[in-house]
């Protein structure tokens, strides 16, 4: 019988645009860009700014803090591992740097507790050598 | 002025379930009925225009049907891609590039990947998605997160989308070849189980197979084909503002509130002038927000008025009159049989489910989630 190689995680594909966000992610860094024409931030990494278009790029570290812009509750996903993860919780994170949003997972909180609005915080999840995925947590414990 | 543009020919393959038929074959068998319906012959067809999933898609395609296009057109942006083909085809035409094209598609979803409501795949860990996909994010998700953003920021509830999925199986009653037929009230939907908080089972389109064909040709042409009611193209627009959710300007409104005002513009119209929507259905949601988006009513208001029954066949806005993909058909892009639909009715060919009278019908093409959106305006009447 044929076994399959299932992994734990599954992981993004690290590009240049993006190495600095993910060493950032090992050393519990939470490394986003900052334009110096607009002043904006933004998340994912780009070559230019998404918000005027400049070229003018440079790297910051967030505070980690933000607020639940929205949420969801993953119930059914077919997909290796998450199928033996349900339920997931996904929110929009705000982060407190302005023009920065985040898709990331919520942690150590009950999919009943969550909000809109919730103000939470950046934790990191050991994926490999090279990522952690970036979870938030209530900023405050229930 | 450019020539006057109509629709001449639609045809619809075999479904919703055809385990014997390859994506090919069904795009085959609704090419060759459309061409019947329209009076035409292959050789007739100079243009193509399709979206699918196969390396050189549109040339395969070609070949398959032996024809020899000297225009083809292939934008894929998922369920708006054969909205952004009637833009293409529509302005080609128009300014004489070309004189008649075929709108082709055709999938077996059902068959291939299986009822998994768009949670079976996965999707890209490359690009933008690599960001969101190692979340555990699914593509009915995405559309769940902005649903959830609508009810807090207007009170939409989850009754209110149901009640699209409630009328939208009504429609399904009427046409022998929906996937599901029987009834459901607002209690069946939300007590149907939870995918992704706060869209239940029932809030999601259906997985169908299938195959579509729509054909465009110059008015003097389709005059001389004489052989059904002229249906025109009065305008067709097109807009795109994300593709990862993370990069949504805005979970509450979508690219349709740019693309529908200016299709509207183009053909002439204010949306009290529609008589049927043909609105891509991918999720409750999905319907709610574009009822909003294209000036049906007020943003915000997309629950109220949905619920108030005006998708019914003889509500205010009859949309989906084909059952739709919550509950007819959906082969995974559905923006052609919008289309087919929006022209049956305007011909006075939809039988037990015509909107009496109809002499303005929109097809709204979405793409992604919520990502990019195509607008095409039908009329019984030219808009110039």
């Amino acid at each position: 019988m044929t076994e399959f190689f299932v992994p734990k995680h599954i992981v993004p594909r690290i590009t240049p645009d993006a190495a600095e966000f993910f060493a950032g992610t090992v050393r519990e860094e939470l490394r986003i860009q900052q334009c110096d024409t607009c002043g904006l931030h933004h998340h994912y990494p780009r070559m230019l700014c998404p918000h005027c278009g400049a070229e003018t790029l440079h790297w910051v570290t967030a505070s980690g803090r933000g607020v639940v812009h929205s949420y969801t509750v993953i119930r059914q996903n077919g997909v290796p591992p998450f199928n033996e993860q349900l339920p997931m919780i996904v929110a929009l994170v705000d982060l407190e740097e302005p023009g920065a949003r985040m898709l990331a997972n919520l942690a150590r909180i009950e999919p009943e507790a969550v909000e809109v609005d919730l103000e939470v915080t950046a934790v990191f999840r050991p994926a490999s050598d090279e990522y952690s995925f970036v979870d938030f947590r209530p900023a405050v414990s229930a | 002025m450019g020539r006057r543009v109509c629709v001449v020919g639609v045809g619809l393959s075999d479904g919703p379930k055809t385990p014997d038929m390859t994506p090919m074959m069904l795009q085959a068998q609704s090419f060759r009925r459309a061409l019947d319906d329209a009076g035409l012959q292959k050789n007739d067809i100079q243009g193509v225009a399709t979206a699918g999933y196969a390396p050189m898609h549109e040339a395969q395609t070609c070949e398959y049907l032996g024809i020899h296009p000297s225009w083809l057109e292939s934008t894929s942006v998922g369920g708006s891609s054969s909205e952004f083909h009637v833009l293409a085809a529509y302005r080609a035409i128009e300014a004489g590039d070309v004189d008649t094209v075929a709108l082709i598609y055709g999938n077996t979803q059902l068959s291939t990947s299986g009822r998994s409501l768009g949670t079976g795949m996965a999707m890209g860990l490359s690009g933008p998605s690599a960001y969101e996909m190692p979340t555990g994010m699914t593509l009915v998700g995405a559309y769940a997160i902005a649903a959830k953003r609508h009810m807090h920021q207007y009170g939409t509830t989850s009754e209110q989308l149901a009640s699209i999925a409630v009328q939208t199986r009504e429609h399904a009653g009427r046409n022998p070849h929906a996937m599901y037929r029987d009834p459901i009230t607002i209690d069946d939907v939300l007590s149907s189980r939870l995918i992704a908080d706060p869209l239940h089972k029932l809030d999601c389109c259906v997985v169908s197979d299938g195959g579509c064909c729509v054909i465009l040709t110059t008015e003097d042409r389709a005059r001389d084909l004489e052989r059904k009611k002229l249906v025109y193209v009065r305008g067709a627009a097109g807009a795109s503002d994300h593709h990862s959710v993370q990069a949504m300007p805005d979970l509450t409104t979508t690219a349709g509130a740019v693309s529908g005002p200016k299709a509207f513009a183009e053909a002439g119209i204010k949306p009290s002038d529609v008589d049927m929507f043909a609105m891509y259905d991918s999720f409750t949601y999905t319907v709610l927000v574009n009822l909003e988006d294209l000036g049906f009513c007020a943003k915000g208001e997309g629950g109220p008025f949905a619920a108030s029954g005006a998708l019914r066949l003889g509500g205010a806005l009859p949309t989906n009159t084909d059952g739709g993909g919550l509950s007819a058909t959906h082969p995974g892009m559905r923006g052609l049989y919008l289309q087919c639909e929006a022209v049956r009715q305007l011909r006075g060919e939809a039988g037990v489910s015509q909107v009496e009278g109809a002499e303005i019908a929109v097809a709204h093409g979405s793409g992604g989630w919520l990502s990019t959106y195509g607008t095409v305006v039908f009329g019984t009447e030219p808009a110039r």
